[in-house]
C-alpha cells in the first residue's frame, strides 16, 4: 500500500501540473481537495481521467470520486480494490 | 453614455434579410419551424459512435441523408463537412438579397472547431481532400465561404466558445453600423465528433438520455451539430417591417474556466449592455431565448442572472437545446433564427424535453408552445467556457 | 478616433522581450537558444516576473503567452477600481489558434487539455487574473497580423462599450500542431505574443497615437523590436 501511495502522489503532481510540489509535501491522510494544494473541479476531473487511463477504473458518478479523494490513503485503497491494470 | 447611444441609434441599422439552417431537424429553416411548432426533440443516439465509453452518443446529429445530399450537390467539397453545412445555410439565407458591390459584402463565420473531422482524419493518416484539410484552420474555412459567396468586403472569423454565434451577429451588426459593409453574411457551424464527445465526456457534462433544460432532475447537456446563417442587410435597403439587431453586449465572468460565476453577475452585465445599447428597458422584452444547456450549473446560474435583471417579471422564456442540442459555434446563430421563426408564427416556443421545472428557474419558463400576445422585441443569450457571456436584442421595426 | 490612444505595448518572441518603455531585450543565454529552438517549456513565469501566476503550469502555451504579454505591459491593473476593470475589454487575435492544444488532445485526451482546445480560453485566463469584465472577442486571423483586433477595440471605445481594451496577439505552434497543417500553408513551428492597451487620451507621457499599422507591426515598432522577431 505504501508503494501505491507514493506512486499516486507522484501521479497527482504530474497529472495536475503541480510544478512546485514534491511528493513529501502531500500529506497521506489529509483531504486532497479543499486545502493547501489549491485544487479545483477541473483537477478532480483530471484525477478521474488518470484513474481510467492508468488503472482501468471507470468512474461514472463524481460522488464516487469525491469519496475516493478524501485522502491519498483512501484513494490508494480505492485503486487497490478497483484496479483493472 | 447618452451621447454615444444617440449616435448609435441614428446609425444605419442591421436588419435580417434571410435565414438558413442545417441541423438535427434536417435541411432548411422549415424543418426547424416544424420542430418548434411540434415542440419536438431531434436528439438521438448514434450507433457509429457507440463502444467508445463516451457518456452518451445522444446528440443533435444532422441526418446522414442531409449530408449525403449536400455532398452530392457539391462534389468538390464532398468531404468538407463544415463547408457543406455552412455553405448550404448561407445559400438559403442569401436567396433574396439586394444587390450591392462585392466590396460592400462581408462575411463573419462563427465556429469552435471548424472541420474537426478533417483534423481527426489527418491525425489518423486517413484520406482527406486538400479542401477539407484547409478547413482545419477556421480562418481558411471563412475565406473559402467568402469566395463562394461573392464577398470582397471584410471577412472575420470568430471563435469564442459557446458565445461565438452571438458575437458573430454582433460583429455583423457593427460592420453595418460603422459603414464598413451593406450586406453581412453571418454563419455559425460546428460538427459533433469523437474529439468533442471525448472532451465533454472527460468533463462529465453530458446527460446520457439527452438534455433537459431547466428541469428539476437535469444532469447535463447534449451536443449538437449543424450550421445557421443570417443575412444582415443595411436596413434602408429592405422593405418594412424588418427585424433589426437592435442591441448587443458581451462580458467575462472573470471567475473560473469551466464553471460560470456563481451569482450570474457576468451574464447580467452582458444582458444589461445589450438592453442599454438597444435603448430598451427590461419590461420591453417580449420573449427571452435562454442558453439553457441542461447542466446543473449553467441553468442555475442563468436563473439567478435572469432574476437579477428582471426581478419577478422574467419575460416568457424557453430553451431550444432539447431540439438540436448545444451546437457550440452554431448555437447563437441557430437559436437567433429560432427566435425569428417563433415571431413569424406568432407563437412563443416551448422547451422540448423539459418535464418538471426546477423551482429556481423563472416562473415564466414555457414547457409548451403558446400563442404570443406581442412579439416585437426579443432577447437571446448565451454563455460559454472561460467565463464568456453574450446577449442580443432583436426588435421589429417599421419604416 | 484621435482621442483613442495606445497606453502601453509589449512584445515577446524567440528574439527577445520587452515593452514600449524598456525596448526589446535579449533573452539571457542559454534560455534564448532554447526558446529559438521552440522549447517553450524552458520559459517560466518567474523568468520575467516577480509576481505569482496561479496554475500557470497547467495552462497551454497560448494562454501562458497571452498572460505573459498582458503582464509585460507593466500596467498595474490591480491598482485600478473594480468598476474600471468591469469596463476593460479584451480582444484577442490569433492565426493558429489552439492547434497546439488540439494536437495534444488528439494524442492524449484529458479534461485539462480539452479546456484549452478553444482559442478564447486565453481571454478567460486574462480576465480571471485581472478581473476584466468588459466585452470580449476572439478572432482567428489570416497568417499575417491584421488590424482587426485594434479596429474592434477602437469601436468599443468609441461607442462606450469599454473604457479600456487589451488587444492581444498570440501564436504557439508546436511541431505536432505544425504536422496537422496543410502542406502549402505558411504557419511556422513558432511562438510569439504581443499586446497593446488602448484607452482614451489622458495626457500621460507614456501614451502615443494609434496609427494605421497592424497589431504586431505597431507593437514591434513601439518596442523598438527592429530586428525580424
Amino acid at each position: 500500500m505504501e508503494a501505491l501511495i507514493d506512486e499516486l502522489k507522484g501521479k497527482i503532481i504530474s497529472a495536475l501540473s503541480l510544478e512546485d510540489i514534491k511528493p513529501a509535501d502531500i500529506k497521506t491522510d489529509e483531504p486532497i481537495f479543499g486545502t493547501g494544494l489549491g485544487l479545483d473541479s477541473i483537477d478532480s476531473l483530471e484525477l478521474v481521467s488518470l484513474l481510467e487511463r492508468d488503472y482501468g477504473i471507470l468512474i461514472e458518478e463524481m460522488s464516487v470520486a469525491q469519496k475516493a479523494f478524501a485522502s491519498v490513503r483512501t484513494l490508494a485503497e480505492f485503486v487497490a480494490k478497483n484496479r483493472k491494470n | 453614455m447618452g451621447a454615444s447611444l444617440e449616435t448609435a441609434l441614428s446609425q444605419p441599422r442591421a436588419a435580417v434579410a434571410g435565414c438558413g439552417a442545417i441541423s438535427a431537424t434536417g435541411a432548411g429553416i422549415g424543418t426547424l419551424a416544424d420542430a418548434l411548432r411540434d415542440n419536438r426533440s431531434a436528439l438521438r443516439a448514434r450507433e457509429a459512435f457507440a463502444g467508445k465509453r463516451y457518456q452518451t452518443t445522444v446528440a443533435g446529429w444532422v441526418p446522414e441523408e442531409t449530408i449525403a445530399q449536400l455532398a452530392a450537390r457539391d462534389p468538390e467539397h464532398a468531404d468538407a463537412r463544415a463547408f457543406l453545412m455552412a455553405d448550404a445555410a448561407l445559400r438559403e439565407a442569401a436567396r433574396n438579397l439586394p444587390t450591392v458591390a462585392a466590396g460592400r459584402r462581408a462575411l463573419v463565420l462563427s465556429t469552435t472547431k471548424a472541420d474537426i473531422l478533417a483534423m481527426e482524419r489527418v491525425f489518423h493518416r486517413q484520406p482527406c481532400s486538400r479542401t477539407a484539410h484547409r478547413h482545419i484552420l477556421p480562418r481558411l474555412l471563412a475565406d473559402d465561404l467568402a469566395a463562394a459567396h461573392q464577398v470582397r468586403g471584410p471577412v472575420q472569423c470568430v471563435s469564442a466558445a459557446c458565445i461565438s454565434g452571438l458575437l458573430a451577429l454582433q460583429q455583423g451588426a457593427s460592420l453595418i453600423e460603422r459603414g464598413a459593409a451593406d450586406v453581412v453574411l453571418v454563419a455559425g457551424a460546428d460538427i459533433v465528433s469523437h474529439f468533442v464527445l471525448a472532451g465533454f465526456t472527460s468533463l462529465k457534462s453530458l446527460d446520457p438520455e439527452g438534455c433537459r433544460p431547466f428541469d428539476k432532475s437535469r444532469t447535463g447537456l447534449s451536443l449538437g451539430e449543424g450550421a445557421g446563417a443570417v443575412a444582415l442587410v443595411r436596413r434602408d435597403l429592405l422593405p418594412s417591417p424588418v427585424w433589426t439587431i437592435a442591441g448587443w453586449g458581451s462580458s467575462n465572468d472573470a471567475n473560473h474556466l469551466t464553471g460560470p460565476s456563481r451569482d450570474g453577475s457576468g451574464l447580467v452585465l452582458a444582458i444589461n449592455r445589450a438592453l442599454q445599447r438597444a435603448a430598451v428597458n427590461a419590461d420591453g422584452i417580449d420573449y427571452l431565448h435562454a442558453h439553457g444547456t441542461g447542466t446543473l450549473y449553467n441553468d442555475n446560474m442563468e436563473s439567478l442572472a435572469l432574476r437579477a435583471v428582471f426581478g419577478e417579471n422574467v419575460p416568457p422564456c424557453s430553451s431550444s437545446k432539447g431540439i438540436f442540442g448545444h451546437t457550440l459555434g452554431a448555437a447563437g446563430v441557430l437559436e437567433t433564427i429560432l427566435c425569428l421563426l417563433a415571431a413569424q408564427a406568432n407563437t412563443l416556443p416551448g422547451t422540448p424535453r423539459l418535464v418538471e421545472c426546477d423551482p429556481v428557474a423563472p416562473q415564466s419558463m414555457l414547457l409548451q408552445p403558446q400563442p404570443a400576445t406581442r412579439l416585437r422585441c426579443m432577447l437571446k443569450i448565451n454563455s460559454g467556457f472561460a467565463g464568456a457571456n453574450a446577449a442580443l436584442v432583436l426588435r421589429k421595426e417599421q419604416a | 478616433m484621435s482621442d483613442i490612444v495606445i497606453k502601453a505595448a509589449c512584445w515577446l518572441g524567440p528574439q527577445g522581450f520587452g515593452n514600449d518603455q524598456t525596448g526589446l531585450r535579449d533573452w539571457p543565454t542559454p534560455l534564448g537558444e532554447a526558446l529559438r529552438r521552440g522549447e517553450l517549456e524552458e520559459l517560466r513565469w518567474s523568468e520575467l516576473f516577480k509576481s505569482e501566476a496561479q496554475r500557470f503550469a497547467r495552462m497551454d502555451w497560448l494562454s501562458r503567452l497571452g498572460l505573459m504579454a498582458v503582464e509585460l505591459l507593466d500596467v498595474h491593473f490591480e491598482a485600478r477600481e473594480a468598476k474600471d476593470l468591469e469596463q476593460t475589454g479584451v480582444c484577442v487575435e490569433t492565426a493558429a489558434g489552439c492547434l497546439t492544444s488540439d494536437a495534444e488532445f488528439l494524442r492524449l485526451p484529458r479534461p485539462t487539455v480539452f479546456s484549452y482546445t478553444l482559442p478564447s480560453t486565453v481571454i478567460g485566463e486574462i480576465c480571471i487574473r485581472h478581473r476584466f469584465k468588459g466585452p470580449m472577442l476572439c478572432l482567428i486571423s489570416s497568417g499575417n497580423s491584421t488590424r482587426t483586433a485594434m479596429d474592434e477595440a477602437a469601436a468599443w471605445l468609441r461607442d462606450g462599450s469599454a473604457k479600456s481594451c487589451l488587444c492581444v496577439s498570440c501564436e504557439a505552434v508546436s511541431p505536432d500542431a505544425a504536422a496537422l497543417l496543410p502542406p502549402d500553408l505558411a504557419l511556422e513551428n513558432t511562438w510569439q505574443a504581443c499586446a497593446l492597451l488602448l484607452g482614451r487620451k489622458s495626457g500621460d507621457p507614456r501614451e502615443c497615437a494609434l496609427g494605421n499599422d497592424t497589431l504586431t507591426e505597431t507593437c514591434r515598432h513601439l518596442c523598438r523590436a527592429t530586428r525580424r522577431c
